[in-house]
């Protein structure tokens, strides 16, 4: 590519950016070059979501400089950004739901008029020549809203592409899509940089970083700290440079259940028609069991059943042998049943709360003044949750700070940090390590272990196989609403995983 | 660790906030380690309401010495805002969750009919009409409740639609006529007597501010509602009874309303029809008022109590100022507007 021509270099040069009691930004340099998609990398709380914020003009920098195709460039606001062709996908899909994605893909962007009015015929063509050449199959007419979570990622990319952007901004874009979805972006991608776009590629997922970028850079704690060509670069390297502790972290140790274990909970012929398809398992003591499936196969429903989020259509709870009557969380919660949910911003946190508020929400009432009185007393709380924030590690200057100041990570932290002291026995987990760094990733997994060598049983639930793999001593397969197969022990491997996921069984979703 | 860290914007003075205002509670928390660029539109949004409503008590003493700043003007005043300051209240725990009740200026019409009919007309036990006002106290706010937190229904629509039909019981009740006395001395004692020479009126308000203050700040309750208001979803995920303490907050709100129908009832010895729908808005304005004030963006008891308080003033103040009436509509409208807007700004900067 040529220099200083429209599709030149976007350089960050020395950004600084502090917030109370956390410098998110500490002198960030960071070079995309056109044609290249650079993978970002860094632990929760290392600095990257703040900095994408500064590119699409949400947060103002503190001190350092953007520059585009060599000239230092202010970025007041998201109008600004647009403009100069910055494109973005976020993480958490920032999108209008209920227009049609035609309307959504020329969001902003002017829609084609006839006599002053909007054409729509000529909105859904041009929408959907855009989404053709990213190889979609939507229709441009469809509420968004009916769409996946994959096909709407491919709209915000088309909103990009329609928009003739020059960067797009990728935030963690393959979490909760399936193998073959996140294969599709890929060709999306490196097609999108053959014709000269540059991409910045934010994620967790190692394995997707080596087979997308062409360069990495590493943040940690709200500075550069690596950069290099990604074919330069050995995996043990990168984690190594991420959590900055200079070695790589080893294979875990197999959760291995103790003989002659007692059934905990067993849940019987759960049915949600269309989604659940009575589901029927059993839960021991001291089990850490994981629950597979591709997007869609009904994990995150089942266990809202189980948890009385939702309402079964059938189905019946028992722990301990004992049949319970489950018609909402609260009644789950007396049962001893807890659930970490799927989406921590609309389902886990309070962002008007405090960390402490909300670290003791759901356990409130055993933190009273004196038991009979229902008064919380601050103080108890406060040594609580300061406890639970240091034993996560949780990156907060204080427990008194809201809720909102903290990293993505360290919020999800924070949401598994109300129900550890819950003094529950029946622990579920809905892809508890989402959005969480490698270094977090790891005390989570000896979160739940530890649970487990505690005699509580505890549900895992994750999209990425390789921990599951790593941590069950037994895993359930979803599709199709219907549990489908299980493997225990040594046979639990990341491709035995796959492979019953897209078994035959599993795809008519037959019981097994 | 970041708190040690250099901060580019330390180098303009610390905020005033440090010295001279007054403690906000708990919450401080967050503006100590803040940039003092924060910081100060940190103490605008927090307290600017707090430093006007002095302010604007200072001016009115030094203008009017003789009218404005005696204890009986003092009395007076707080006598006034005693009935807003019930209603804005009870009001705030419903916001507080989010929801709206646009009923309860009809519930204090119905209160008034309640107890009338009932003691005057049917020659009740005025204590019997009581316990009457408090069964209809319970269907209101259930019902009000029921209708929005279990089957769903716009709170916004729900209570505008119940005012309607509240006043069409009133009516019912009282045939729409007025009525003057025959209620005994014992009955309108409770708003007319008063005690340690203070009236009974602004006993009852410090009471229900005691009341709700402890409830909303103070007990688990009331955490559990501003959980609702936060995030709905994750308040009942972690087992938070959700409909349970909305259909409470309808009734925190109707028994308000109840209690100024009856300290209404009282002070007249009489009945006029619809007597409540004044009170509506002021008790909103107030309310929002005081979301603009010590903790901003969220409904809270001490900043309704001084926004209250600041309309009561202001009222006070300009009548003996002898403006007309239309000036206290524009400043009181203008102050509203004023305080809402500050507090977005304060919010925007975090």
């Amino acid at each position: 590519m040529t220099e200083g021509g429209p599709r030149g270099t976007i350089e960050v040069r020395g950004l600084v950016k502090a917030y109370p009691g956390v410098v998110a930004l500490d002198g960030v340099d960071v070079t995309i070059p056109p044609g290249n998609v650079l993978g970002l990398l860094g632990k929760n709380g290392a600095g990257k979501s703040t900095l994408i914020k500064a590119l699409a003009g949400v947060v103002q920098p503190d001190a350092g400089e953007i520059l585009v195709d060599g000239e230092a460039t202010e970025i007041p606001d998201p109008h600004v950004s647009a403009a100069l062709g910055f494109g973005f996908v976020h993480q958490e899909l920032a999108d209008v739901p209920n227009l049609s994605v035609a309307e959504n893909v020329l969001l902003g962007l002017g829609y084609p008029k006839r006599g002053g009015l909007v054409n729509r015929r000529k909105m859904r063509s041009d929408a959907a020549a855009v989404l053709e050449r990213l190889e979609v199959e939507i229709d441009p007419a469809a509420p968004l809203a009916s769409l996946s979570i994959a096909n709407r990622r491919m709209v915000m990319i088309a909103h990009g592409l329609a928009a003739n952007a020059r960067l797009f901004v990728l935030d963690e874009p393959t979490a909760s899509l399936s193998d073959t979805e996140i294969e599709h972006l890929d060709r999306v991608l490196r097609n999108l940089r053959d014709s000269g776009v540059a991409i910045l590629y934010v994620s967790h997922r190692l394995d997707e970083i080596f087979s997308v970028t062409d360069s990495v850079t590493v943040m940690r704690d709200g500075k550069t700290v690596f950069n290099s060509l990604t074919k330069d670069v050995t995996k043990a390297e990168l984690i190594s440079q991420i959590t900055g502790s200079g070695q790589a972290i080893e294979t875990r140790k197999r959760y291995v259940l103790p003989s002659g274990a007692a059934d905990l909970m067993k849940v019987e012929g759960m049915t949600l028609p269309g989604v659940v398809e009575d589901a029927s398992f059993t839960l021991k003591e001291g089990e850490l069991l994981g629950i597979a499936g591709l997007v869609g196969a009904g994990r995150t429903e089942l266990v809202r059943l189980i948890f009385g989020a939702d309402k079964a259509a059938a189905g019946s709870v028992s722990v301990r042998g004992q049949e319970i009557k489950i018609n909402s969380p609260r009644d789950a919660m007396e049962a001893g049943i807890v659930l970490l949910p799927e989406d921590r911003k609309t389902q886990g946190a309070v962002f008007s709360f405090s960390v402490r508020e909300n670290i003791t929400l759901p356990s409130l009432s055993s933190f009273r003044v004196s038991a009979p009185m229902p008064v919380p007393s601050r103080a108890k709380e406060r040594a609580a949750s300061r406890d639970l924030v240091e034993r996560l590690d949780i990156k907060v200057g204080d427990v008194e700070h809201p809720a909102r100041f903290l990293s993505g990570g360290n919020q999800q932290k924070m949401v598994l940090a109300k129900w550890l002291d819950s003094g529950a026995d029946i622990f579920i987990f809905d892809e508890p390590t989402h959005g969480i760094d490698v270094e977090g990733k790891e005390e989570v997994y000896n979160l739940m272990t530890e649970l487990a060598e505690r005699g509580k049983g505890v549900i895992f639930i994750s999209s990425e196989f390789v921990e599951l793999a790593g941590s069950c001593n037994r895993v359930l397969v979803m599709a199709e609403g219907r549990l489908v197969d299980q493997l225990a022990g040594d046979e639990i491997t990341e491709s035995a995983l796959v492979e019953s996921c897209y078994s035959d069984e599993a795809r008519k979703g037959a019981l097994k | 660790m970041a708190d040690s860290a250099p901060n580019p914007n330390e180098t303009s003075p610390a905020p005033a906030a440090a010295g001279g205002a007054p403690s906000g509670g708990a919450s401080t928390a967050a503006v100590e380690a803040a940039p003092s660029g924060r910081g100060r539109s940190h103490f605008v949004s927090k307290y600017g309401l707090l430093v006007a409503f002095f302010l604007t008590i200072v001016i009115f003493c030094a203008l009017r010495p003789e009218s404005f700043a005696t204890v009986r003007n003092l009395d007076s005043i707080l006598t006034l805002a005693a009935a807003p300051m019930i209603l804005a209240l009870g009001l705030t725990v419903v916001l507080v969750m989010q929801d709206f009740d646009l009923s309860f200026g009809a519930m204090i019409g119905l209160s008034t009919g309640i107890i009338t009919a009932c003691t005057v007309t049917f020659g009740w036990p005025w204590q019997l009409s009581i316990l009457a006002l408090v069964g209809a106290i319970f269907v209101v706010g259930i019902l009000n409740g029921f209708m929005v937190a279990y089957l769903g229904g716009s709170s916004f629509i729900i209570t505008l639609a119940m005012g309607t039909i509240l006043t069409g019981v009133e009516f019912a009740l009282t045939k729409q006529n007025t009525v003057f006395g025959g209620f005994p001395d014992s009955f309108t004692w409770i708003a007319t007597g008063s005690i340690l020479g203070i009236s009974n009126l602004i006993w009852a308000a410090v009471l229900v501010a005691v009341v709700i203050w402890l409830l909303l700040d103070r007990t688990e309750i009331g955490r559990y509602m501003y959980a609702i208001g936060g995030n709905p979803e994750a308040a009942r995920l972690s087992g938070v009874r959700v409909r349970q303490l909305r259909v409470l907050g309808f009734i925190i709100v109707a028994a308000t309303a109840g209690i100024v129908g009856l300290l209404l009832t009282a002070q007249d010895a009489g009945y006029s029809p619809s007597a409540g729908v004044a009170y509506l808005l002021p008790a909103f304005a107030a309310a929002f008022l005081g979301a603009a004030v010590f903790r901003p963006g969220e409904f809270n008891v001490p900043g309704t109590i001084i926004g209250v308080l600041f309309l009561g003033v202001i009222q006070t103040g300009l009548i003996m100022l002898d403006f007309e009436t239309y000036v206290i509509n524009l400043v009181q409208g203008g102050i509203l507007i004023a305080a809402v807007l500050i507090s977005r700004i304060g919010q925007q900067s975090q």
